[in-house]
């Protein structure tokens, strides 16, 4: 029993460590490998909007950091592109 | 539509932040929110109308946002167009193909380089002059102004 634990561990801490190696890979270094799983998995969702949902209504600040809007008060004639995104 | 930082400099930053001198910490408060917008705005001279999303991150929440997604809401108010996550699924390309489709093909008026002035708000770290890329959502907005 005691090598089979022994043995059923090595091959579970090979393949751990495989799986960080493939994750440095696709990352481009452990520490991004690291970033990521630290920083933006838990921040990243699929989410459940979908092709002809109703557009989620939310409020946002203007860029003079003072006046506020909403999403739908956009909605007009025309179809309305929403680019998210940050500086970094 | 600005949300929370992909990048910062406390969290997961990346070489090219440095490289290309975008260095901030994730803001914690909307002050802060609001003073890398403007940088952002300032360093591009982005022209489009800018939305902050509040710290409760609730317009990231409702439309999946974080870090960079595409959405084209039709008329009605439904989502017309929903693009993958950022950044390997973010393609303005497909945007500009469902607006194309929608109203025709534009000519597009060449791209200029952009003279950056160095950004003077408080959540600048350093001052930079170098030519902005230019802004996609800029280029897909002109589809939409012909007919």
């Amino acid at each position: 029993m005691k090598r089979f634990l022994k043995w059923f561990g090595g091959i579970l801490g090979l393949l751990l460590l495989a799986a960080f190696g493939v994750l440095c890979y696709m990352a481009g270094s452990p520490k991004d490998a690291y970033g990521m799983v630290r920083y933006a998995l838990p921040h990243m969702h699929r989410g459940t909007l979908k092709v002809g949902s109703d557009a989620p209504d939310a409020r946002l600040l203007a860029l003079d950091g003072s006046s506020h809007f909403h999403i739908r008060e956009r909605i007009s004639a025309r179809p309305l592109v929403l680019v998210f995104g940050s500086f970094t | 539509m600005y949300v929370r930082e992909a990048h910062p400099t406390d969290e997961w930053q990346m070489k090219s932040n440095v490289k290309d001198d975008v260095c901030y910490a994730q803001p914690k408060t909307l002050g802060q929110r609001v003073a890398i917008a403007k940088d952002f705005s300032a360093r591009f001279k982005f022209l489009l109308p800018f939305g902050i999303d509040d710290m409760s991150n609730a317009a990231d929440n409702a439309y999946a946002a974080w870090p960079e997604r595409l959405y084209v809401i039709d008329e009605t108010g439904h989502v017309a167009y929903r693009g993958g996550m950022g950044p390997f699924n973010y393609k303005p390309a497909e945007v500009r193909e469902w607006l194309t489709a929608r109203y025709g093909a534009v000519k597009h008026e060449p791209a200029s380089a952009v003279a950056t002035p160095p950004s003077t708000g408080s959540a600048a770290t350093s001052s930079s002059s170098r030519p902005a890329p230019a802004t996609t959502a800029a280029a897909l907005t002109r589809a939409t102004s012909t007919k």
